[in-house]
């Protein structure tokens, strides 16, 4: 158990050094953040719709698309010079490997994310003090499920010719559920409703979450294989 | 281990992609200080051989017994051209465990890469770049090493240092498969050469008392026979 908890790190440790060097995703993640904030924030016409009706959409739209850049790379690391054959040579168990890249593309998402949300709540002047440790709550039970899927995705398509396609092409239909789920959630956190009205959706989330993560740990191995 | 107990041996290995085979029945023994090339037109399956032999590809049928560590050169370097040559070997050794961590420093100094050892991989010549992937993948101290073309590429310097760290790892008792088409070169460190066409390993003879253009000969007539 140890062991395969310091090759997770490792894994982790690494892909986030490579990113930090060549910032690629980071940056295409974050233009692309701002950018879609700022269309949906413009394309609103602010004397027939409130800020509050579109900001949960415009919110989990930007977070889901951006994070599809950073997940498409995630494995694009490992086919560069077939590096992942050297990991795969080495004694650590593919559910290490898969937690390794999982743990990365959290902290990367996260990265995103949190770089977001002040121009979310700039752009769309949203009163979110009170809401805000739930709506981190929300991201965060909502981030884990989708970039589950999508590590274990992305590791499937990564050898298909056109992975860059394939990716939001498969993933989108899993993101399905714990999006709308985070979108009920993040709606009702931003009507300032009660927490109360936000239970029924956490919990759907903290499913989605176990059930994404736990199929997607055992199903890797299958995804490392010619 | 009795010292005449083969370290890697396959059983009537098959593999297929698909309905194609590529590998048909071969069986092979390698036991400590064995040194076998593998010679074969393009497409005759020597990488696939090498990767199943590695625990890369699975067999679809027949068996492999590995007894020690398996170290592997292939096609491609395996490594990270985002890091440095220290942090690649350094990420590889947290990977193969304790043992290996302390043999970094000493791997990049046996492959004349010490002053260089800072430098990003993506920025090495194709001779070091090789010189890099072999002490990668010696980072285990492996019992046997299976290499894919690795003078390909390398200008004489380079194959020269290359091949006297191949001499010195089969004097230590190393086994070492070596698929290549620089039967020449190789002479000098390889103890039998094994003929592969069409899947099928037809014979596996030793090089000892045979000069290159008894060897090249041979070749072409088990080459025509098949």
């Amino acid at each position: 158990m140890r062991d395969a908890l310091r090759a997770a790190w490792a894994i982790a440790g690494k892909d986030l050094a490579i990113e930090w060097r060549t910032k690629t995703a980071l940056v295409s993640s974050v233009a692309f953040a701002v950018l879609v904030l700022a269309v949906l924030y413009f394309a609103r016409d602010p004397t027939a719709v409130g800020a509050v009706d579109v900001a949960p959409g415009a919110l989990w739209v930007t977070f889901t698309f951006a994070a599809m850049i950073g997940l498409n790379r995630a494995f694009l690391l490992e086919r560069e010079n077939q590096a992942m054959d050297g990991i795969r040579l080495a004694p650590v168990s593919p559910q290490a490997v898969f937690f390794g890249k999982l743990a990365a593309n959290l902290v990367f998402v996260g990265t995103v994310e949190l770089v977001s949300l002040p121009l979310f709540i700039l752009f769309y002047d949203v009163p979110i003090v009170r809401g805000l440790p739930a709506l981190l709550g929300i991201t965060a039970m909502a981030t884990v499920a989708f970039v589950a899927v999508g590590t274990l995705l992305s590791s499937m398509v990564v050898r298909t010719r056109f992975a860059e396609l394939m990716l939001p092409l498969l993933l989108l239909p899993f993101l399905v559920p714990p999006v709308v789920g985070a979108v009920q959630a993040t709606a009702r956190i931003l009507a300032d409703r009660p927490l109360s009205e936000v239970q029924g959706w956490l919990k759907l989330l903290a499913a989605f979450d176990i059930v994404f993560v736990t199929i997607s740990t055992f199903l890797f191995e299958a995804t490392l294989e010619e | 281990m009795p010292p005449t107990e083969p370290v890697l041996a396959a059983r009537e290995v098959t593999r297929r992609f698909g309905h194609r085979r590529v590998l048909s029945g071969v069986s092979l023994e390698l036991k400590p200080g064995d040194a076998l090339l593998l010679v074969g037109p393009n497409g005759a399956g020597k990488t696939t051989l090498l990767r199943v032999l590695a625990g890369l590809l699975r067999a679809s049928a027949g068996r492999i017994e590995r007894r020690g560590r398996v170290g592997m050169v292939g096609h491609a370097s395996m490594l990270y051209d985002a890091l440095t040559a220290r942090e690649n070997l350094r990420f590889f050794a947290r990977l193969h465990g304790e043992r290996s961590r302390g043999r970094v420093d000493q791997l990049l100094e046996r492959m004349g890469l010490s002053a260089r050892a800072d430098e990003r991989v993506g920025a090495f010549s194709r001779g070091m770049t090789q010189r890099l992937a072999i002490a990668r993948a010696l980072l285990p101290d492996p019992d046997i090493l299976l290499l894919d073309e690795p003078l390909t590429g390398l200008d004489d310097a380079s194959s020269e240092q290359v091949l006297a760290v191949l001499g010195e790892l089969r004097a230590r008792g190393r086994a070492l498969m070596i698929a290549s088409h620089q039967l020449a070169e190789l002479m000098g460190v390889v103890t039998a050469i094994g003929f592969l066409t069409h899947g099928e390993l037809r014979a596996v003879e030793p090089t000892a008392g045979r000069d290159v253009a008894a060897i090249t000969a041979r070749y072409r007539e088990v080459t025509r026979r098949a």
